[in-house]
């Protein structure tokens, strides 16, 4: 409607002044929310003296074509925010930026803004959302995200998936957990993030390095899983979820309700809880066995908003239980080859829901305590406090007694303190200045009979940063600097002997970045960001067996940080029809620490293993993603999404070991009707194709798997009522059943993928 | 100025939040030191020469497999020579302890009689054999184990060194077909995990 509108408006403009001379001046600007910053959508732009004016796009962005010179008149206004007007002389082509200040909240009838904060970045950022997050209801994080191009899993089994941005993972990305980055023990490769999707009203990924803003570690990029605001007006709303499974016979059901005080204007809160339980899953010839998984999660919300102060308390509680393949578990290296030769597990499993050793038992609780205050001219002070407590217990199957302690016991607290002020001039500047505090500690609860794979630890992190943007219309230009300071201490007994090493690292960081609206449609945004990431307490200390890949893991104190380059581009079209963004990157990492392969194999009396020295080298990574909608006609829309990753090690002149492959995924969607509110059911049908990585390092216990295809597909039925709304949905995964190994699923050494999984889901929102 | 009292409030509370989360739960533990507990560091094969009847009829002697560090990296074992005398028949017995925990694995083993099984394999058990093995004790559902067995020496033996590959196998399926044999050489398909897997050099004469 606003691009009908819009071009009326410049067709206008056109048939009314082209005939004028000197009337070829353009005037563009932008639009934004005072109190974050974010664009406005369909904001009226209107020259008074010619009684003509335009919307602003779904970026802010406004244009208004051949305009004689002269003095005018501008009126902007937006529902909800207070009217700009201001004179302008225009001589030659000019532009502006105009912040809107929302009306009080109090008053009936206006659209309430509440003090959710926008991602400010120049860095293109993808979000999963609406209609899109409710198709990914019931996966974990990893698999919802690979939605987004360039954003893959690496895997251990089924079960665990860890995102991984354009081929970095673990400790070189972060996610943001409602905004306090969350701290588990997110090293191991078989430890998937502790939380709980169905929080989520929007997951969002910038995959530019986004160290200054947020700290260490953050460079490969941040996943950002935001709750929905909480209500401000005397409203009650929920939402109740209800997935079923074939494969596993899982069950997934969640629930939200939220409401506003009536008594207190501003005062809202939210209660949530998911819960899942899985038996076995199913690849298309077998039962993996002990593949089930429990999952039972809560969190509770409570806000106040005035127009000046925002504050909240969130509470949230994460528990799993996974069971891990039994046959994933060797004894030693000829157990493992024994598998792979065997290409899937030896064993002929029944269906359960018993879950026995191996398994996980992790649990992780987060606290936080948020406040914002507005000062004058649009400036903001932000608090933000975060506790968080992860327990982790990995149990093995081990002989008597033993069996019923886990061989893995570990407790880490950490605290978080952010503190920053934002700073808004009403038109071109706007910027923060802050401060992350971290403290973190890490303790092994005795009593495994198993020495411990990392030590205990306490960690202080302290950064500061300041980061500055320039807007003026269509250009927007942001730079920021940073300095951390980390002091580690660890401890641990090392051949019975205690062992206590302390570490110091300092770092500097900055990024440089901009976006320019090329038109009304096209974006262009670039960003070169350099960030760090000091060495993980597993890569200084591992010095044991790895049971998974029957290998002796090596590490060494005395490594350097990491140091990484990354230029980010990304080109963004938002047309009527088509919708695309290509983008492409190169990241250069000094000191990149990974697991090498060493000649030797360490003999026992239990036979022999391979022996991994952690190592560091300078790599270099590169890629391309794209995304593509194309809408048909009002049915049929087709999608197209790729991405690639080139990692090398310059060193040794090879490559890096578990790096996505290339994919490609193709789709076709088909609405029944024509209706604008999304009301209408929608057929889909999606290919994702794999291609073998033809990349491998020099050493792999297994060759990478061929490339496949497979092909998954749905159906989606909104059912509206006035005040509710029901969706139903049928999704088949893996349609044809078709038997196939990812290279990024570490369990491709015993296992392959699941088979065929239909999927009713039930979501009904009130 | 209602507000500015609310801010002072949630200011102090926040102060009070850090505090208590700050001393609450934050500086690691002191380690404790953590012994492998399940770990094998000494593998004893005791040898008895017996009549036919089973009779001891010499003094026994043992041949052991040693590695006082278990798993930890830099460790490795030392691993004894079986001596065997052409024609002879001998009761062997294996017996296994931990010398880090003190603790006797072989009582575990026995306990577990159903979840562990040893298997006799390497040149000394294959095509025309040096040796060969049978099962002399059971589990509580009449399977095999391997704690307690008898070797008989060939009378002609085509060679006189050759190697004795003794593994342990966790969590096995017992039932599965074959894997009563002691020189079942596809053991792993029986499922389960290795927990020992020796070679020892033997010389018959």
């Amino acid at each position: 409607m606003k691009f009908i509108l819009t071009l009326l408006f410049l067709l206008i403009g056109f048939t009314t002044y082209a005939s004028k001379e000197n009337c070829i001046l353009t005037i563009r600007g932008k639009i934004l929310h005072e109190e974050n910053n974010e664009p406005i959508e369909a904001a009226y732009i209107w020259i008074k003296e010619l009684e003509t004016g335009t919307a602003s796009d779904i970026n802010g962005n406004f244009r208004l074509n051949n305009l004689c010179p002269g003095n005018y008149e501008l009126k902007i206004s937006y529902l909800g925010h207070a009217d700009v007007t201001e004179r302008i002389e225009i001589k030659a082509n000019a532009n502006f930026t105009f912040r809107l200040h929302a009306e009080d909240i109090n008053l009936e009838g206006v659209e309430i803004h509440g003090h959710q904060d926008a991602i400010i970045t120049t860095t293109s950022v993808n979000a999963l959302r609406g209609e899109e997050l409710k198709y990914a209801r019931g996966e974990s994080l990893g698999i919802s995200l690979r939605r987004i191009p360039g954003v893959n899993t690496f895997s251990s089994g089924s079960n665990i998936s860890k995102p991984v941005i354009h081929g970095l993972h673990s400790n070189r990305i972060m996610i943001l957990n409602n905004g306090i980055r969350l701290e588990g023990q997110q090293w191991g490769s078989e430890h998937a993030p502790e939380l709980d999707p169905f929080i989520a009203k929007e997951i969002a990924v910038v995959k530019g390095a986004e160290t200054v803003r947020f700290g260490p570690d953050a460079m490969g990029g941040i996943i950002i899983v935001n709750p929905a605001a909480l209500p401000v007006k005397a409203e009650q709303s929920g939402e109740i979820d209800l997935i079923g499974s074939t494969n596993g016979r899982g069950i997934i059901g969640a629930a939200s309700f939220s409401g506003g005080s009536e008594k207190i204007k501003g005062l809202g809160y939210r209660i949530q809880g998911s819960s899942k339980y899985q038996g076995n899953i199913q690849a298309p010839d077998y039962i993996q066995g002990n593949t089930g998984m429990r999952e039972l999660n809560f969190s509770g919300a409570m806000g106040y908003s005035s127009q000046k102060l925002g504050t909240e308390l969130y509470f949230s509680h994460y528990q799993t239980t996974i069971g891990i393949l039994r046959d994933a578990h060797t004894g030693n290296l000829s157990d493992l080859e024994a598998i792979i030769q065997n290409g899937r597990p030896f064993s002929e499993s029944e269906f359960t829901y018993e879950i026995n050793n191996p398994k996980q038992l992790v649990s992780h609780q987060l606290l936080k305590l948020k406040s914002h205050y507005h000062l004058n001219n649009g400036a903001k002070l932000n608090l933000q406090y975060g506790f968080q407590r992860n327990q982790r217990q990995e149990f093995d199957r081990r002989r008597g007694e033993a069996n019923t302690r886990p061989s893995l016991d570990l407790e880490l607290f950490t605290n978080t303190l952010d503190f920053s002020f934002t700073h808004v001039t009403r038109k071109n500047w706007n910027g923060s200045v802050g401060m992350n505090l971290i403290q973190q500690a890490n303790s092994n609860i005795p009593g495994t009979g198993v020495v411990p794979l990392i030590p205990n630890y306490d960690m202080v992190n302290i950064g500061i940063y300041a980061i500055e943007k320039y807007t003026s219309g269509p250009l927007e230009i942001e730079g920021g600097l940073r300095y951390d300071y980390r002091y580690v201490e660890a401890a641990r007994f090392n051949s019975g002997e205690l062992e206590e090493r302390n570490f110091t690292f300092q770092n500097f960081s900055a990024f440089l970045g901009g976006v320019y609206a090329l038109s009304s449609t096209l974006n262009f945004n670039t960003n070169f960001g350099t960030a760090w990431r000091p060495p993980n307490i597993n890569e200084q200390f591992s010095q044991g067996l790895h049971h998974g890949v029957a290998a002796i893991e090596i590490g060494n104190p005395d490594f350097l940080s990491e140091q990484s380059y990354k230029w980010i581009n990304t080109l963004s079209h938002n047309g009527n029809k088509l919708n695309f963004e290509l983008t492409g990157y190169v990241n250069r990492i000094n000191n990149f620490i990974y697991l090498n392969p060493t000649e030797q194999q360490f003999v026992s009396l239990r036979g022999s293993f391979n022996v991994f020295e952690y190592q560091q080298t300078d790599a270099f990574l590169w890629g391309i993603d794209l995304s593509s909608i194309y809408e048909i006609n009002s049915h049929i829309e087709v999608f197209s999404r790729g991405s690639m990753v080139r990692a090398k090690n310059l060193t040794d002149n090879n490559y890096l070991p578990f790096i996505p492959s290339d994919r490609l995924e193709t789709g076709i969607s088909y609405k029944f009707h024509q209706e604008i509110n999304n009301s209408s059911p929608k057929i889909f049908l999606e290919n994702l194709l794999v291609a073998q990585q033809n990349r491998e390092p020099d050493f792999d216990f297994a060759a990478a798997p061929e490339g496949y295809s497979i092909w998954n597909m749905g159906i989606q039925t909104p059912i509206k009522t006035e005040k509710s709304n029901l969706n139903v949905g049928l999704h088949v995964n893996n349609l044809f059943n078709t038997s196939y190994k990812d290279y990024m699923n570490r369990f491709r050494y015993f296992t392959h993928e699941l088979g065929r999984n239909i999927l009713v889901k039930l979501n009904y929102e009130f | 100025m209602k507000i500015n009292s609310t801010i002072k409030t949630i200011f102090k509370a926040s102060i009070f939040m850090v505090i208590l989360g700050f001393n609450a739960a934050c500086t690691s533990e002191d380690p404790e030191l953590e012994n492998e507990e399940e770990l094998i560091t000494d593998v004893t094969l005791k040898f008895t020469e017996v009549n036919e009847a089973g009779i001891p009829i010499a003094t026994s002697f043992e041949v052991k497999a040693i590695d006082t560090e278990g798993l930890e990296v830099g460790g490795s074992p030392t691993i004894g020579t079986i001596n065997l005398t052409t024609g002879k028949r001998y009761l062997i017995e294996i017996e296994l302890f931990n010398s880090i925990e003190n603790e006797d694995i072989t009582e575990e083993i026995v306990e577990e009689a159903d979840e562990h099984q040893f298997y006799f394999l390497g040149s000394a058990f294959v095509g025309t054999p040096i040796l060969s093995y049978t099962y002399d004790d059971e589990d509580g559902k009449g399977n095999p184990i391997g704690l307690r067995g008898f070797i008989r020496v060939a009378e002609a033996a085509i060679v006189n060194n050759a190697q004795f590959r003794l593994v342990l196998r966790h969590d096995l399926n017992k039932a599965f077909n074959g894997a009563n044999n002691p020189n079942f050489v596809d053991f792993v398909n029986a499922d389960g995990e290795t927990d020992l897997d020796i070679v020892f050099p033997v010389i018959v004469e």
